[in-house]
This record gives C-alpha cells, sequence and structure tokens, in this order.
C-alpha cells in the first residue's frame, strides 16, 4: 500500500515535511510509529509523543492505515 | 503545506482586536482572550516566534472544538482565531470571544477553548532567541493549565 506521510514542527529535523511511502500489506498506527522510529532512531522520543492523524482524523495506536491515505505525524500541540 | 490559504479559524494575517461587539440584544457577558508574543520564555529572552500548522486539520478541530462549547454552555456567541507566520514581540497570536447572557458561561466557555485549542490543535511555535538560536516550543505539558 501507498500513502503520503506528512511531517511537521520538530519532526522536520528528521523527516521530509512530505514523503510518499509504500508498504507491503496494511501497517497499524504502531506499526507505522516503530518503522519511522527504526528510520530515524534520533526521533523515537519525539515519535512517542507524537499524535498521528488518518486523513485529518486523529487515530488510535490500534487503528488500521488504508492505502492512500494521508497520515500526518503530530508532535505535542504548542499553539496559543 | 497549506500556506496562503486562508480558513476560517486559521489566517496568516495580523490579528486586531474587535471594534465592536456582536450584535445580540440578549449578550449580557462578553469574554476575550489574546494571547500575545511576551518577551521571556522559561528565563530566556525572545525576539519572535513562528506558528505553524497542518492548517486545514486544525481549522476543523477548533470548528469542533467551538461546537462542542456550545453545547456545553448556553452562549449568544464563540469564537477563535489563530494566527500563523512569523509574530514579532507584542503581537498577537490568538484570540477567543465568547458571549453569553451571563458573564459565568462568557467567562468558563472561553477558557475551555483556549486550553483545548493549546492542548489539542495541531499548532506548533518556533522562538527565536536573542542569542541567535530557536527552539520548538514543547508543549504545554500542565495539565493544571495554571499558566
Amino acid at each position: 500500500m501507498k500513502i503520503l506521510l506528512l511531517s511537521f514542527a520538530a519532526l522536520k529535523d528528521y523527516f521530509p515535511s512530505k514523503q510518499e511511502l509504500s508498504f507491503d500489506g496494511t501497517k497499524s498506527v504502531s506499526e507505522l510509529k516503530s518503522y519511522l522510529s527504526n528510520l530515524n532512531p534520533d526521533a523515537t522520543n519525539l515519535i512517542k509523543i507524537s499524535r498521528i492523524s488518518i486523513n485529518q482524523i486523529i487515530a488510535k495506536d490500534s487503528d488500521s492505515i488504508v492505502d492512500g491515505a494521508v497520515v500526518a505525524i503530530l508532535p505535542p500541540s504548542s499553539g496559543g | 503545506m497549506e500556506t496562503n490559504t486562508e480558513f476560517k479559524h486559521i489566517t496568516e494575517n495580523k490579528l486586531g482586536l474587535p471594534t465592536e461587539f456582536p450584535p445580540l440584544p440578549s449578550m449580557g457577558g462578553y469574554v476575550l482572550f489574546a494571547g500575545i508574543v511576551r518577551d521571556v520564555n522559561d528565563g530566556r529572552s525572545v525576539t519572535h516566534l513562528e506558528y505553524e500548522a497542518y492548517s486545514e486539520m486544525a481549522n476543523q478541530m477548533i470548528a469542533d472544538i467551538i461546537s462542542d462549547t456550545l453545547k456545553k454552555w448556553d452562549l449568544q456567541y464563540a469564537e477563535c482565531i489563530h494566527r500563523l507566520g512569523k509574530l514579532m514581540l507584542g503581537e498577537v497570536a490568538v484570540i477567543v470571544n465568547t458571549g453569553a447572557i451571563h458573564r459565568d458561561e462568557a467567562y468558563k466557555a472561553n477558557r475551555y477553548i483556549i486550553d483545548r485549542v493549546k492542548h489539542e490543535v495541531p499548532i506548533w511555535k518556533k522562538e527565536y532567541y536573542v542569542d541567535g538560536s530557536s527552539e520548538w516550543s514543547q508543549g504545554c505539558v500542565d495539565d493544571t493549565h495554571n499558566h
């Protein structure tokens, strides 16, 4: 399956702001987090405390990512 | 991402204060909160901030928070807008305004909106310091909101 992964704020120090990823079969949110941590171990701590959105809806770790989804990895919010 | 795109609750334009109250005869209390760029954070002197957001999602989340707020309190008015981009000291980053028949609902609803916006909405700020360094804000980790 293919997804578009968006990275924001401090995560852009570790990943491109926008990248296309391809996987064999489906992946859960927690599997994606592990994959990204392996891709760049320096980002592990930030990934752990980040939320994931799938097509702009906040996802749970157990949620499956659907083919063609726009997935975003969101560090803790700091607006205001 | 969606830069230069205008949303109802997310803007790259300078935020000004409203010059008049919403024309609502039943509104007896109106609360305006403005979040302003200050000169010191965690003991470090700040020169300016840069805000970024997942704009489309942030806009929808703020709309949802306002919708939740209107279910919790009997309000005549509830609005929130957050600015993105480079903001200098003293500039307004976010405005929340609420109006109700009585002040209590307007105050409580206003606090509820800003607390949820700060904690949940995908908006981030980078702080730039006088020594030339910069750092992404860690976000709010104080669940008591006493800050």
